[in-house]
This record gives structure tokens, sequence and C-alpha cells, in this order.
């Protein structure tokens, strides 16, 4: 398609030389993530018909699916920048644990003290507990981000590492302050009002902040300059560094600002539960990296797919949802994403070295 | 051809004592130059001299152990590449300083991106269409056509890489251009066009540093030649009149004195 007219010119090397399939076959051929899509319409499809009375194909069944998906969706589209730029963070699902854990018990300390709700089993300045909680939740996994940013770009520590570390600092301070008992004193009206609601009764409060949150993401990386530094430290660090970036800022606002949508998904987590969940989201981070990778970004950073991520997430969510319903165990969905993931970057790589 | 009273005028960056040592390898011995405005200066010198290492230096992206640097007569920080770049300094490094992953347009507009007008400007948001529109015309000055400037940097050949970083330090620099091997990956063709374009950035007023092994086709344009040797300056002198061979005798003849014939060390 690329091809000079002057023939001194240079031509391109990458478009020229090959036949030309149609549009519809490229894109189908060049993006594993269409692949991905596809099974996760046929699984639909077939979880619908096995399932008793095709309940799966319900209104009520893929508004249980958008509820599920959003925390990890979320997750991995705000942890794609990371990746974007060549580093990782594995403690996000320990961040979500303690952000709402400290967001939950400040809320709990505003709403529900002893006398309100052991005489009259009511709360008090229930909006500004919630509110105040939000800020708190963010707040919290934003400080983690910031431990985790110092730690790279400071101390520079490789980031699994840095991460790894704080996966189990974040997990055993989460365990502290809670005594490694879930929180009760969570408001009730955050779960009937936010966490469990749905706009005009169709679409889950959760799922469409999520949405939103993902369709902001994917414009900062498309179109701003932010998300273009964010691809540069990633492409070739030492490039971005003589393009005269500030790399290490600009690593430590990644950190932050991913660390920041821990804590908000640590308090969606909150309002769809109403009370922590400690024993959870051990694996919320790798399933969120495996969604993004499944989705198109690289590992190594500079390439990334918002909605990539949106699709790879997913597929563990339908897989979770519908081997429920048909009635087979679960633990089967671990199986079928970990082959996924393998064969999804096993092709990509291959692809790449064909270009 | 050579601009007259150079003596008299500020260089427009001057380096100054530059010592870098990287372990037991001593890069830098107090190297010291100048280039003034408008001129071009032709740096030699054998693999491991230390040309390199003095142009990172000099561009705030190696730290020297000590030394100074000096751009349009004012002292700058040396940690700071940012200081360099906004006082209009800018390099093409030998190993080609783009990010692979990012577009033709995207990488040559790294931290000089333009914005779009109004609210969506201070939302950070880019103008991709004016900077597609310039980088088109700044590769076309250099005789590089591509239909589209939106393709990755990976997918070019050397030579347009080459082309592209070229075409960037042109465009960002208005003080003093420095290059490290800029005709390496390029055709005949192609490096007479960079030639071209060092000669017209120097009548522009900057001052070009070119680092090259090509020697015959730097030392037609350069007016002043340089030549280090194990990381100090050995020859600081006007082209005219020097020929090829005994700039090679230079680069190689001191080697030969004080190192028996081989020759090892820095970057």
């Amino acid at each position: 398609m690329a091809v000079a007219e002057d023939p001194q010119a240079l031509k391109p090397v990458a478009v020229d030389g090959q036949a030309e399939p149609t549009r519809l076959m490229r894109v189908l051929l060049a993006r594993t993530v269409v692949w991905v899509f596809l099974v996760e319409v046929i699984l639909v499809v077939v979880f619908g018909i096995l399932s008793p009375g095709h309940v799966f194909w319900t209104a009520g069944s893929f508004r249980d699916l958008a509820v599920d998906g959003a925390e990890v969706v979320l997750l991995a589209a705000a942890v794609t920048f990371l990746l974007g730029a060549g580093e990782l963070d594995i403690s996000l699902g320990a961040n979500i644990i303690l952000s709402s854990v400290v967001g939950g018990r400040v809320m709990g300390a505003i709403t529900a003290t002893s006398t309100n709700i052991l005489q009259q089993g009511t709360y008090h300045h229930v909006l500004l507990g919630i509110l105040t909680g939000l800020v708190v939740c963010i707040a919290t996994g934003a400080t983690l981000g910031a431990v985790n940013g110092f730690v790279v770009t400071r101390m520079h520590v490789n980031s699994f590492i840095t991460t790894l570390g704080t996966l189990g600092i974040a997990t055993g301070v989460a365990q502290i302050l809670s005594n490694g008992a879930d929180l009760a004193s969570i408001p009730n009206a955050l779960q009937l009002q936010f966490g469990v609601r749905s706009l005009a009764g169709v679409f889950p409060y959760p799922a469409l902040l999520a949405a939103v949150l993902i369709c902001g993401l994917w414009a900062l990386v498309t179109f701003t300059r932010f998300g273009l530094h964010t691809l540069s430290l990633g492409s070739s660090r030492e490039a971005a560094r003589r393009a005269g970036l500030k790399v290490d800022r600009h690593l430590m606002t990644l950190f932050i600002g991913v660390g920041a949508f821990g804590g908000l998904i640590g308090f969606i987590d909150l309002a769809r539960f109403a009370t922590t969940n400690i024993g959870g989201h051990q694996t919320d981070a790798l399933e969120a990296i495996a969604g993004a990778v499944i989705g198109g970004t690289s590992m190594f950073g500079g390439r990334v797919s918002i909605f990539g991520a949106v699709i790879g997430a997913m597929l563990a969510v339908i897989l979770n949802a519908g081997l429920v319903i048909v009635g087979v165990q679960s633990f089967y969905q671990l199986i079928v994403v970990g082959v996924v993931l393998i064969l999804a970057v096993f092709i990509d790589q291959r692809r790449q070295r064909i270009l | 051809m050579s601009p007259s009273g150079l003596a008299e005028r500020v260089p427009a960056i001057a380096v100054k004592g530059a010592v870098k040592r990287y372990g037991h390898v001593q890069a830098l011995r107090g190297a010291s130059l100048e280039v003034y405005p408008g001129e071009i200066v032709a740096l030699y010198g054998d693999n491991g001299a230390g040309k390199s290492t003095l142009m990172k230096v000099m561009l705030g992206v190696v730290p020297p152990d000590s030394g100074s640097i000096s751009i349009a007569g004012r002292e700058v920080d040396m940690t700071s590449i940012r200081e360099s770049q906004d006082r209009g300094v800018d390099a093409v490094h030998q190993d080609l300083a783009l990010p692979p992953d990012l577009t033709v347009l995207e990488s040559m507009f790294l931290g000089h991106e333009v914005m779009r007008t109004g609210l969506l400007g201070r939302l950070g948001v880019l103008d991709r269409t004016a900077m597609a529109d310039a980088s088109r015309e700044a590769l076309e000055r250099l005789g590089i056509r591509l239909t589209t400037v939106r393709i990755p940097v990976k997918s070019l050949s050397g030579g347009q890489r080459q082309a592209v970083a070229v075409a960037r330090a042109v465009m960002w620099t208005s003080t003093a251009l420095l290059m490290d091997e800029p005709t390496a990956a390029l055709g005949a063709r192609q490096s007479d066009i960079v030639c071209d374009t060092i000669v017209s950035t120097a009548a522009r007023g900057l001052g070009v540093l070119v680092i090259s092994h090509d020697l015959p086709r730097t030392l037609a344009i350069a007016h002043r030649v340089v030549v280090l040797v194990r990381g100090a300056v050995a020859f600081d002198g006007p082209a005219h009149g020097l020929s090829v061979p005994e700039i090679v005798e230079i680069m190689v003849g001191h080697l030969r004195d004080s190192m028996g014939g081989s020759s090892n060390g820095g970057s």
C-alpha cells in the first residue's frame, strides 16, 4: 500500500511484498483478541443452549456477568497502562483488600457508632461516611502505588519484585487492621443504592462506572500526550530519556494512578458485598494482567489495547458464570484461561516474526 | 567557506576538560572542544577513542566525572538532557534513539508534542494531523517520502529509521546539532542528502558536530577537524588542506606510539 513514487526514495518494508487479503480478513488475522471475542460469543451460545431453561441468555444473567466482570475488567484496563510502560503491578489484589479495609473502617467509624448500630440498628451521616470512605479507599490505593513507584524509580528494584514485596506487605497490613475478620459495619445504603442497583433497572451501576472509566482510559492512551509518553517509556526507556521525558516522574504517576484504581475497585467491592473480602482477590492482579495480555497488550511495553484488555479479562468471567450455570466445576475456567493466555502470546509472537 | 572571525564569537556549544571513567576504563581524559555558530566540526577517532562518550557528555545523556559544558556562552547543568534541549541542542545518536513501537510522527515529536487548541489541548490531547504534516515535510526535505507517517518506526528499514532520526534532530535544533554516525545505515545518495542537510543547517547559523567513519564525505564539508585519541584531543585545526591519510595517521599514529599498535578502551 505504501510505495514511494520516487524510485530513489526508500520504501516501507512492512507493507509491501505481500498479497493483499481482504480488509476483514486482515483485521481477523491481525488481532488475537478478535479470536478471543469469537470464542466468548461461542461460549455464550453454548452455555445458553446447555443451561437449564436457557437461563444464561436472560437479561438477569447478562447483568450478573457485567457486575461480576466490572472489577477485574476495570483492573485489566488500568494495569494496561503499567504494562504499556514496561512495568508490572502484581500487588493490585492486595491493594483492593487493603483499600477496602481502610476505607471500610473509616466508613464504619463515621456511620456506625456503637450506640446507633447496637441500639437502633441505623447509620449516622451516611452520605458523608460513604464519600469519605470513597476518598480514603482511593487514597489508600494511591499510597500503595506511590510506595511501589518509589521503590521502582528511586531504589531501582524491578517492578515484579517490588510489587511481589508490597503484595505481601499490603496483605499483612490489611489482616492486622481487620484482625483477620471481614468488616461488617458498612452502611447498607451503599450496597442498596449503588452496589446492587441498576440504572433504569438494566445497567448495573458498578458496571456502568467501570465502562465510563474504561472509555476514559482508552481516550487517555489513544489521544493524549500522557498516553504517548507512557508507550514511549515501554517501547524504549532510553529513547524516552534522550527525548527529554521525565521518565521517573512519569513512572511514579503511573504507579500512583493504577494504585488509585485499585483503591476505587476496593470501594466498588465494598459496595457490592457490603463487607470486605479479605480472603478473596488473591488472583485479581494476575487475572487482570492475563486479560490485558490476551487482549493484545505487550508484556514488554510499547503496545496496548484497552478494549482488548476488557475482552481478554471477560473470558474468565464468562467461563466462571457459564460453568456454574451448566453445573460444571468452575475450576475448569482456570485451565481454559491458562491455555488461552499461552496460545494468545504464542500466536502474537509468531505474527510479529512474520511481519 | 570557513566562517571568518571565529575567535571573537561565542561557541554554540563548548565542552571543557571532560573526564569520564567507566570502572577501569578511562573513556575521556580532559577532552575539550568548541563548535561555533555556522561551523561544521568533524570529530574523528578510532573505535574506543571516546567520540560517542564525548557527544553524550555534551548532551547531558552521560554525566561526566569532571568538566563543564556551555551552550551559547552559558554554562549548563550537565545532568539535564531537558536543559540542553531547551537551549536548542539536539542530536542523532549512533544507537538510534527512536522508540520502535511509536509511529514515525510520534517519534519525531516525542518531547515536543503539538497539542490541540482550546479545551482539548488543555486536557492533553495531541494534534496528530498537524504533527503528521510537519513530519512529512521534514522527511521530504531529506528526500524521504513515506505515504504514511502513521506506521511504527520498527516497520521501517534501517536507512529510513536513520533518516527519521536525522529529520527529528534537525527539526528541534536551534543552537547546535550533534550527530553520531548519521550516515552509517545509509546508501550513497541518502548520505549525500544528509551531508547537504548538515551544510544547510550550518548555513542557518547553527553549530554542527559530526562523528563519522566516512572520512572523505565528511571532510569535504567540515570547516574544522578534531581528532580524539584515547579520550584526549590529539588534533584540532582547520579542515582546509587536510587529507584523509593525514587524519588516519593522527588517529592511529598516536596509538602506535603510545600503545604498541593495538587499540582498546571505552565506548
